[in-house]
């Protein structure tokens, strides 16, 4: 198997304390858009776009980025990940990252949103060196069918592995089969429809990050349900479980605002797109 | 039963210190919130845990543990101590197993002397490898010539059966609904056996949102008698 729906690989390197790439190339269904700088940092932000408008059955994408030593990338997508019904193959991405030291990469899509007997297969790979910083989030809304049903979708399962200085690191893996499972029930949903997931690496983490996230978490007075915990490495995860897409994205905003604040310096641009 | 049979039984008891009776593996975040507060809450919570997080991990570790443990393939054990730490995102939960897993092996070494436990012990000390329960378990019954399903069949039986005791005394229910709870849930841990045979090593670590978001929320319960 070796044909790609749609193929995108961004090389980015530092040039003067501005990110550029080395090489951009992308072929099929999967675009990128002119970098944009946001602000003065020489950070650069690169929106993702399917033109096809949504994956289909059989489709299989695949994403490589690469932050050379010391470049600064935020990655995120035009809209939602649409995937439609694939009633012969599921649609499947896999996005390889890699992060040299001394860079920071972000990769906030938007939410996924699987159709009525969708299936979905994604794996995220991250390969960094110590000292680089990574930031992933994501978003899985409860899909839509045209009867409003919730969770119509057959099988929506992510994958996120992260290897740090060339050891497994991270593991996680979400399989979500509304089908076989009491998908709203105890231990799964829980009652809620959307479920947001951050996981940050970076070294300066420490408890007292920790507890400031709990608090602004908490401070959004949502009805919602979450965890925060520290990962094997300098790192942590969240997880959210809530009714909407904007409670969460406004929680992952928070927090990412916090982040950068505290290891930046400076307050995050919004990445309005509509 | 034969012989070794009943020295694997002894390494399930709930009563054997592990360190196991100190963790609720995120049931103390549900008892709190009263959502698991009976027999029936309870029994619901255990058949989740075990069939949509426990057979992934743990149970598919015991297969897969097995096999490589009858190819005499140690690097791929090694693997699999690394997976089960990598995946396990709630920091307690993570850290209770870990140090489960290091008693268990002490236990272990105590009483048999099979090469693996020396070498997993080893590569514990040189910091290669975490120490997990699952592992040393498969180790023991391999070592004790305990047939695969078996091997897998005691293990959830183990890890079950000590969140039963952790249950009748947080929850806290009387002494005959645990007996009860344990009955009723035997065939759950057979049909959780069957289904772990037929896995495979892509359905490793997946996790339910629900009960692994309860297990990190755990870290920020106020009044809690459990570390995990």
């Amino acid at each position: 198997m070796t044909s790609w729906t749609g193929e995108l690989s961004l090389d980015l390197e530092d040039r003067k304390g501005k990110t550029v790439a080395r090489n951009v190339f992308f072929q099929g269904a999967f675009k990128v858009m002119r970098p944009i700088y946001h602000d003065d940092t020489g950070k650069v932000c690169y929106y993702l776009l399917n033109p096809g408008g949504g994956y289909l059955d059989g489709d299989r994408y695949r994403m490589k980025v690469t932050a050379n030593k010391g470049a600064k990338v935020t990655l995120t997508t035009q809209s939602a990940t649409k995937v439609y019904k694939t009633p012969k193959g599921y649609a499947y991405q896999e996005t390889d990252i890699v992060l040299e030291k001394g860079s920071y990469l972000e990769f906030l899509p938007d939410p996924l949103i699987a159709y009525e007997n969708a299936r979905y297969l994604q794996k995220n790979t991250i390969r960094m060196e110590s000292g680089a910083i990574f930031l992933y989030t994501d978003i899985l809304t409860p899909g839509w069918s045209p009867s409003g049903k919730k969770f119509s979708y057959h099988t929506v399962q992510l994958v996120n592995k992260i290897y740090f200085d060339g050891k497994l690191a991270v593991f996680d893996h979400i399989k979500l089969s509304p089908g076989k499972q009491d998908i709203s029930g105890l231990g799964f949903m829980e009652g809620y429809s959307h479920i947001g997931s951050m996981i940050v690496i970076g070294e300066q983490t420490n408890a007292e990050l920790l507890d400031e996230l709990y608090e602004i978490i908490l401070s959004q007075g949502a009805d919602m349900k979450y965890g925060l915990s520290e990962l094997v490495i300098s790192g942590l995860s969240i997880r959210i479980l809530a009714n909407s897409t904007q409670v969460i994205e406004r929680i992952i905003f928070e927090c990412r605002r916090l982040i950068h604040e505290k290891w930046f310096g400076m307050t995050p641009n919004s990445l309005r797109k509509y | 039963m034969n012989k070794n049979l009943l020295s694997l039984f002894q390494i399930c008891d709930s009563g054997l210190p592990t360190g196991a009776f100190s963790h609720s593996f995120g049931l103390e975040s549900y008892i709190q919130v009263d959502i698991v507060k009976d027999q029936k809450t309870f029994f619901e919570w255990l058949r989740v845990y075990v069939h949509d997080q426990l057979i992934y991990t743990d149970g598919l570790v015991c297969r897969l543990v097995y096999e490589a443990l009858e190819q005499q393939n140690f690097q791929e054990i090694w693997e699999w101590d690394r997976m089960l730490m990598v995946q396990n995102l709630p920091r307690e939960t993570r850290e209770g197993t870990q140090m489960i897993g290091d008693r268990l092996l002490k236990i272990a070494q105590s009483l048999y002397d099979f090469p693996v436990l020396a070498l997993y012990r080893d590569r514990i000390d040189k910091k290669k490898a975490f120490a997990h329960p699952s592992i040393v378990f498969t180790m023991i019954a391999y070592g004790l010539q305990v047939s695969k399903e078996d091997a897998i069949l005691y293990y959830l039986y183990s890890a079950s059966s000590s969140l039963v005791q952790n249950a009748v005394r947080a929850i806290p229910l009387g002494q005959t609904a645990g007996i009860m709870i344990t009955h009723k849930f035997h065939p759950e841990l057979q049909l959780a056996m069957k289904k772990i045979m037929q896995l495979t090593e892509n359905d490793f670590g997946i996790v339910s949102p629900g009960l692994e978001l309860s297990q990190m929320h755990h870290e920020r319960v106020n009044i809690r008698i459990f570390m995990s």
